[in-house]
């Protein structure tokens, strides 16, 4: 039996965010952890091509640009996982025959990427008025050499793991959404996992009230 | 190239030019007969081509069409033959789509485009031969081409690239001229107003001395527009003979 | 997505409003936006602000074979990305007119003025170089993207460090941050550009156009100057008519302005250094302006664990219960492991079959249908038998330990994977 995380590995490193600070997306936020720092922009609903309408719903689109070089196929992975996550959440049914685009800018790269990039998507959307059926947040959690659970790895220490996992919780039942790993880990591991990241997800999830509820203090 | 005096003591260029001399123009205009007007002009060693379709409805896509005046549609190739090096890549690359971008907007300012709506005009310019100054050979040589194809036009669009060397304009740099990292400035005019179509510059250049240069390519601009409206009077003369007035 | 269109009401009263000398925003007419500049966590990265304009530039190098007819000069690339972000009207992947215009802008002002001394760059004459790599990204456009792009992109440059390198005879060596100091790039001057927008045939001028004006202008005249007033680039666009006086005219006021900017970036820059020097944590992260309303943080905070391995536990050893069913796998030939027999074979051949899915839980997962897996999740719970071996979602793979050609096909670079991954099961037996 494995023994149990030490609790001094399980923490999630300061985070911050921004909602609107771009004037021409409906929907922006910047979401920043540690040092790991992403913009997210969101256009829609708006006119769709007609190649890619959808007769029932909105087609969401989500791009990554990374800092350097063009979009290559990890950022195309990347688009993926971020994109299934929003169309299970988003009632996309509202919106028939429109266009939802999402892009998603690396401002700083330290590790745990994909989950900044589904935080701060979740908060561009909120911005943007999007009717979603429940919230979500990423969290990343490493298992290091000697069999430890690191939540929030930075890039030296991602480097240094055995397995990579980051998972995609919603918020009104605490489920998994989307989970992507790498690196090989055993089934004990791999639930430990999920229960941490379900666990630091309430600790997410209580940041955007009280980062919404900052916002429309003055209006409420 | 180091160590070439671009202009020696004497005040002789590399060529043999003094500094405000344009180097030999020389011009034919109809050379094509398919395209509605045509011309092939020569600056001293740049040889360029130019061919004008239009005004003729708008091709593609209709969204393109403007409702109160005609498109101009410019592009702009070297032929792989014309540098000393083969050109790898004629057309598509940046520098192309900068120059057919540049070219649009030249003749967008002096193409009378308000009496064509919903029409579209197209011109081709080819360099077939590259010795400096490819952007002002290819504006004289698709003015001749504009004229020949009976477009009407707010004046004649001239232009010289002029260099700025040792206090000293020198008027339509060759090659040699162009790539010694001399500041040089290219420059588009309607010579009866003065009006500027397109600055263009490169290099590092003193704000004092802009005001000399611009003179300078402006001086040079209105001779180049000298040779081109002789060359279209006797082009004009010869066409009428053959047609017998 | 399409740009929503300029209607002529609009139109009119922006051009109503220029012929009597008011703005927009109420600027007058040779007044800039307010300019911010912040940057990032590592050297080279810059964000700059032109009143809502918001650009990034990152510059990375590399070492790289020179070109062939200047063997001992580096190479500079720029590339300016219009990110769909910035407007509705661009699109990824597509060179528009606009991008082509500001990336020949922007290689003209910076490479042609010869603002890098190139030849420092030079590491082996004729085989090593540095190539250096400005990325700009438009994060959002509200007019004038030139004149932030040229900001940002020598500003970053000015913030580069690049990594020291040490050559000892044939032997070059890179030294990393931690060993050695990275040293900046040697510039010889700050090329700044400015954009003057005419209306109304050339009548009216306005510096720094924001997006509406730009929609209603005739034409842009761009000038790239520096500090000590030398003009390193002309450029009119848009098919407007110049008179020479205009061009004097809008010259003066361009040495001005970039006076004021490069004062500004200078400032910018020794704050920067100061604060770096000091040891504080710098980068975007900082540079988040804490009193707004639409701003929060929040520090590192521990996660409580208290019952996370007793629901784990809980989990797998309901669902250990059902391993001994699972046969141990064959494998009957290298590369291909069977696990269970499977359904019937119906093609007619030999009754092996290649239980492919076993390669691919190896490899960088991506599970979509996740309504299945948190289902499963939930029956585990409930106490319920749990298929989880039929799951293609469960990480085990049964690999025979002697066979290290399954090497997994991962994209990622972690290099700690260890194919010999022996079945996890049955070390729990």
């Amino acid at each position: 039996m494995m023994e149990v995380c030490g609790s001094s590995n399980v923490t999630l490193r300061e985070f911050g965010c921004e909602q609107s600070l771009l004037s021409r997306p409906d929907g922006s936020a910047s979401f920043i952890q540690g040092d790991t720092s992403v913009m997210a922009g969101v256009y829609g609903p708006a006119e769709v091509k007609v190649s890619k309408e959808i007769y029932d719903r909105a087609t969401l689109e989500v791009l990554i640009q990374p800092k350097v070089g063009l979009p290559s196929v990890r950022e195309r992975s990347q688009e993926q996982c971020v994109r299934e996550t929003c169309e299970a959440s988003l009632l996309l049914s509202l919106h028939p025959r429109s266009s939802l685009t999402l892009i998603l800018q690396v401002l700083h790269d330290d590790g745990s990427l994909l989950s900044c990039f589904l935080n701060a998507a979740c908060m561009a959307l909120m911005d943007a008025g999007l009717p979603m059926s429940c919230l979500f947040c990423g969290v990343t959690c490493a298992i290091d050499a000697d069999g430890q659970i690191i939540t929030d790895p930075t890039a030296a220490q991602e480097k240094q793991s055995r397995a990579l996992m980051t998972f995609a919780i919603d918020s009104t039942e605490h489920r998994v959404m989307m989970s992507s790993t790498k690196g090989s880990f055993s089934v004990y591991e791999l639930q430990q996992c999920i229960a941490v990241s379900q666990k630091a997800s309430e600790k997410i999830f209580q940041f955007y009230r009280d980062s919404v509820r900052r916002r429309y203090s003055k209006t409420l | 190239m180091a160590g070439l005096e671009l202009l020696s003591d004497q005040g002789y260029r590399l060529d043999g030019r003094k500094a405000s001399e344009l180097r030999k123009v020389q011009a034919r205009m109809g050379v094509f007969a398919q395209a509605d007007g045509s011309a092939y002009l020569e600056q001293g060693n740049t040889k360029a081509l130019a061919v004008v379709y239009g005004p003729h409805e708008i091709r593609g896509s209709r969204s393109r069409a403007l409702h109160d005046r005609a498109v101009i549609n410019c592009q702009y190739s070297m032929a792989t033959f014309s540098t000393a090096e083969r050109k790898r890549r004629p057309h598509g690359d940046r520098k192309s789509t900068e120059m057919s971008l540049h070219l649009k907007q030249t003749f967008e300012a002096a193409v009378m485009t308000q009496l064509y709506p919903r029409s579209q005009i197209d011109i081709y310019v080819k360099i077939l031969q590259s010795d400096g100054g490819n952007y002002s050979v290819c504006v004289n040589a698709a003015t001749l081409a504009v004229i020949d194809a009976g477009i009407p036009m707010r004046d004649y669009v001239c232009a010289c690239t002029v260099g700025f060397v040792d206090e000293t304009p020198l008027a339509d740099l060759c090659y040699a001229e162009e790539s010694g990292g001399v500041s040089s400035l290219a420059l588009a005019l309607l010579p009866r107003g003065g009006q500027i179509a397109l600055l263009q510059m490169d290099a590092r250049l003193h704000q004092d001395h802009l005001e000399t240069l611009i003179e300078a390519a402006m001086t040079a601009c209105k001779g180049v527009s000298k040779v081109l409206d002789e060359v279209v009077r006797q082009h004009l003369q010869e066409v009428s003979v053959l047609t017998g007035e | 997505m399409k740009d929503t269109p300029l209607c002529n009401c609009e139109r009119d009263f922006l051009l109503k409003a220029i012929e009597e000398k008011k703005r927009l925003d109420g600027r007058q007419t040779y007044d800039y936006r307010k300019i911010k500049i912040t940057f990032g966590t590592d050297y080279g990265c810059c964000f700059v602000d032109l009143g809502k304009t918001r650009v990034m530039a990152q510059v990375s190098c590399e070492l790289v074979a020179p070109k062939d007819n200047r063997p001992n000069e580096g190479i500079m690339f720029f590339n300016v990305e219009l990110s769909p972000m910035a407007s509705p009207a661009f699109e990824q992947g597509r060179q528009s007119e606009l991008s082509v215009k500001l990336n020949r802008q922007l290689e003209r002002c910076l490479r042609n003025s010869k603002c890098i001394d190139t030849e420092s760059l030079c590491v082996v004459s004729g085989e090593k170089v540095w190539q250096i790599r400005v990325d700009v990204h438009m994060l959002n456009h509200d007019g004038n993207l030139m004149d932030a792009v040229s900001i940002a992109a020598i500003t970053a440059l000015c913030h580069f460090r690049r990594p020291d390198v040490g050559i000892q005879g044939d032997e070059v060596t890179v030294y990393s941050p931690e060993e050695r100091d990275p040293i900046p790039l040697s510039i010889y001057h700050m090329p700044i550009s400015v954009s003057f927008s005419f209306f109304q045939e050339g009548t009216y001028l306005l510096v720094d156009p924001c997006e509406r004006e730009e929609r209603v202008m005739d034409g842009l005249l761009m000038i790239a100057m520096n500090k000590h007033r030398e003009i390193c680039s002309i450029q009119s666009s848009g098919g407007i008519m110049l008179l020479k006086e205009q061009v004097m005219r809008c010259s003066k006021i361009a040495s001005v302005k970039v006076s004021e900017i490069t004062e500004l970036i200078n400032k910018a820059l020794e704050n920067d250094k100061k604060a770096r020097k000091a040891g504080g944590r710098c980068g975007f992260a900082e540079s988040m302006p804490q009193e707004r309303i639409t701003a929060l943080k929040k520090d590192k905070t521990a996660v409580e664990m208290t019952d996370v391995s007793e629901r784990a536990n809980e989990i797998v050893q309901k669902a250990e219960a059902l391993p001994q069913t699972v046969p141990s796998p064959v494998v009957p030939v290298p590369g291909v492991g069977q696990v269970g027999q499977g359904p019937q074979n119906t093609w007619g051949l030999d009754e092996e079959e290649d239980e492919e899915d076993s390669d691919e839980e190896q490899e960088e997962q991506v599970t979509k249908m996740e309504e299945e897996h948190s289902e499963n999740k939930e029956e585990s719970r409930g106490g319920e038998v749990v298929e989880i071996s039929d799951s293609e979602e469960e990480e085990v793979v049964i690999l025979h330990p002697e066979k290290p050609d399954r090497t997994p096909k991962n994209t990622g670079s972690t290099s700690h994977q260890k194919v010999a991954a022996s079945s996890k099961k049955r070390t729990k037996k």
